[in-house]
């Protein structure tokens, strides 16, 4: 369906809203989450959900608004108009994300490892998300440990910084050291987002409502309902410990890859404490200048992780973003936050065994018979488009599995061309797919804008089929050689 | 034969302890002063010589628990004053009405037994200097008073701010949420709502650096 500039122009806000607004956005700049933060968390599922609703509708109609508008616009006024634009929808987004904080503040997480799709203003304040997120002060935290751990921190911990070192949307990470001398890392919950979470899935089901009458529904639904589960178990932070300690043993000395040990005396649902590790992020990483072998030994590292855990762990790691990795100064690459690591069993993990070949090859015909089973394609018309696409967007998605030698994943066009196609994907409405659908998409959308950010360019064949052989399962048929 | 002063502080505390027990075993409503007489071993005549009704047993205990949260609190403030850390004001807030939640935390089921006079949004301003509300709107008077505000608190202001505050005792009473953590959830946002809002109401010329 086209959207008609008009119609683009109807969804923006109210013109009568515009001296307010930039009253507001002026009051704003000097930091933007000052305000936000004093707002009472809205605690009514009518109010939130409006205020969801709204949200979208401003993120969606000023980002189409300006592509249309950019169409008939010179450069430098384009130009203008663009930051003018993305600084308006940044703050909206970071005040109602500050505000709403649980599932809305994901969904920001999960837009900002799209560079393209988002750009430069915008990543900068959603990544402000992971660290910044207005903290819980210290007397709050005193009783949360107090109700968690049956003490206060400072009676339990040989010290404890009262001053937070990062925030997210679920917590926020306070640097401690045990009695027995270890550095540690506390993550501690907000009390209460757990229920907030499940709320804004709710409100998220309602306004996927008018797509009932779409013929995809029911997979539609499927997906949704399998994120809102994967949501709930984010905010357990005991589940997390567990797979934290199963894919920390996935991992030898030689790997260089390094996931914290869990202390489990000092953890519970609310609470979770581990080793810290040293290093930084990507940003800062990268700030340092680093030389090409530095960037790609780290990119051949966070793959190895990635298939390392799905096909010796059978499990997908679906948080894939910039702040779940630490560039440690030895070399090492550090994984951190285990919330969002879903297994792959049963019926998934025999599906993924009969898809590897659709994926793994880079032969069209493989690549079709893979989306047909994966998506319920059948040879009806209405899905002759949807399969073109979808085979597009699996090219893309895999080619770096099958390409001979190194794969350059900072080619800017060709990463452009995945955000289109996914785009084109979202236009023709099509959710047919596994449940499983969304978090691959993440977890693959995830990791090509990161290693696009790395400006990495390394050979995956070898280390994917390195490691997709702690599977057994029989490739013999169509195995690419890394030699050929 | 004449009763002394400590005889009669031992016999208040003996009746007190005894109902603190009993309340704790069978639970508030299901004791009655009869039971209380009879387990302290005195005729019920004596208890109400003592205490007059059930529920000013249940004051005399919340009393004695929030004096002791009292103490923590200072001796607490004390022992972190002089770090480089700046307190917000509804982290102050925050602190008081937290440290006295704590206190009750033995008592939270029948609480609600004093919602019509110690912990009624209505309770008189006039009470006694020694009542509990009296002696917690003065160290909430204390706490504004070093974030810069002028030391005749307005009594509309702490009238605003006793009716937050009861409000968040009744949530809690009831809050069926893991560990009552929707009340710690609660307390956040009401501290920092009546912060900002006394913030934003000061006059622009002594808002200074004082934050919510």
């Amino acid at each position: 369906m086209a959207l008609t500039v008009a119609q683009l122009m109807d969804a923006l806000p109210e013109s009568e809203d515009r001296e307010i607004e930039e009253l507001a956005v002026a009051d704003r700049v000097a930091d933007p989450r000052s305000l936000a933060s004093m707002w009472p968390v809205p605690v009514g599922r009518f109010h939130r959900l409006r205020l969801l609703g709204t949200l979208q509708a401003k993120i969606g109609a000023a980002y189409l608004f300006h592509w249309v508008r950019g169409w008939f616009r010179n450069a430098e006024e384009n130009k203008r108009l663009l930051a003018e634009t993305h600084w308006k929808t940044a703050l909206r987004v970071l005040d109602s994300m500050t505000y709403l904080r649980g599932a809305v503040m994901k969904l920001g997480q999960m837009l900002a490892t799209l560079p393209n799709v988002a750009p430069k203003e915008f990543i900068e304040a959603l990544d402000c998300l992971y660290f910044q997120a207005p903290p819980m002060h210290w007397s709050l935290l005193r009783e949360l440990v107090h109700n968690e751990l049956g003490d206060d921190p400072e009676n339990i911990f040989a010290s404890f910084d009262k001053q937070a070192f990062a925030a997210a949307s679920l917590g926020q990470v306070h640097r401690a050291r045990l009695k027995t001398g270890e550095d540690v890392v506390v993550k501690i919950q907000y009390p209460g987002i757990a229920r907030t979470i499940r709320e804004d899935m709710r409100n998220l089901a309602l306004f996927m409502l008018p797509s009932r009458l779409n013929r995809d529904w029911d997979c539609l639904k499927d997906q949704v309902d399998d994120l809102c589960l994967r949501m709930e178990y984010e905010t357990d932070y005991e589940r997390e410990a567990s797979t934290q300690e199963a894919v920390r043993k996935l991992f030898s000395e030689d790997d260089g890859i390094v996931v914290p040990r869990v202390f489990r005396e000092y953890s519970t649902s609310r609470v979770l404490t581990m080793e810290r590790l040293d290093g930084v992020h990507l940003d800062e990483f990268m700030a340092t200048n680093p030389s090409d072998d530095v960037r790609n030994e780290f990119a051949r590292k966070l793959l190895r992780s990635g298939y390392r855990m799905s096909y010796t762990g059978r499990l997908m790691y679906a948080d894939l973003h910039p702040g779940n990795f630490l560039f440690m100064p030895d070399g090492r690459l550090g994984l951190l936050d285990f919330g969002m690591v879903v297994p792959i069993e049963g019926e998934f993990w025999e599906l993924m065994r009969r898809m590897d070949r659709g994926f793994s090859t880079g032969v069209q015909a493989d690549r079709i018979n893979g989306i047909k089973e994966w998506s319920w394609i059948t040879d009806e018309r209405q899905d002759a488009e949807p399969l073109r696409l979808l085979d597009q967007f699996t090219d893309w998605t895999w080619r770096s599995r099958s390409t001979i030698g190194e794969y350059d994943f900072c080619d800017e066009a060709e990463f452009r061309r995945g955000i289109d196609l996914f785009l084109a994907l979202l236009r023709t409405r099509f959710a047919r797919g596994r449940s499983q659908t969304l978090s691959i998409s993440r977890l693959n959308f995830g990791l090509a804008s990161f290693l696009y950010r790395l400006k990495a360019k390394v050979a995956v064949l070898p280390i994917a089929e390195q490691e997709v052989r702690a599977t057994g399962w029989d490739r013999s048929e169509y195995a690419l050689r890394c030699d050929a | 034969m004449r009763i002394t002063t400590e005889a009669k502080a031992a016999m208040r505390l003996k009746i007190v302890e005894t109902a603190k027990l009993l309340f704790a075993e069978r639970g508030f409503e299901q004791t009655t002063t009869r039971d209380i007489a009879q387990a302290a071993e005195i005729a019920t005549g004596t208890l109400f010589n003592y205490f007059p009704t059930k529920e000013a047993i249940v004051q005399e205990l919340v009393d004695e628990a929030l004096r002791a949260a009292e103490v923590r609190l200072s001796e607490q403030t004390s022992s972190s004053a002089g770090t480089d850390l700046e307190v917000s004001l509804d982290e102050e807030l925050f602190a008081i009405v937290a440290a006295g939640l704590r206190a009750l935390k033995p008592l939270r089921t029948y609480l609600s037994a004093l919602w019509q006079t110690v912990f009624s949004p209505l309770a008189s301003a006039t009470d006694d200097s020694d009542s509990f509300r009296a002696r917690h709107l003065e160290c909430v008077s204390s706490v504004l008073v070093r974030h810069g505000f002028s030391a005749d608190v307005a009594p509309n202001v702490l009238q605003l701010y006793w009716t937050l505050y009861t409000g968040v005792l009744v949530f809690w009473t009831s809050d069926k949420s893991p560990k009552q953590e929707d009340t710690l959830a609660l307390l956040d946002q009401s501290m920092r709502m009546f912060a900002g809002w006394l913030i934003a109401e000061r006059p622009p010329s002594r808002r200074k650096k004082s934050s919510a």
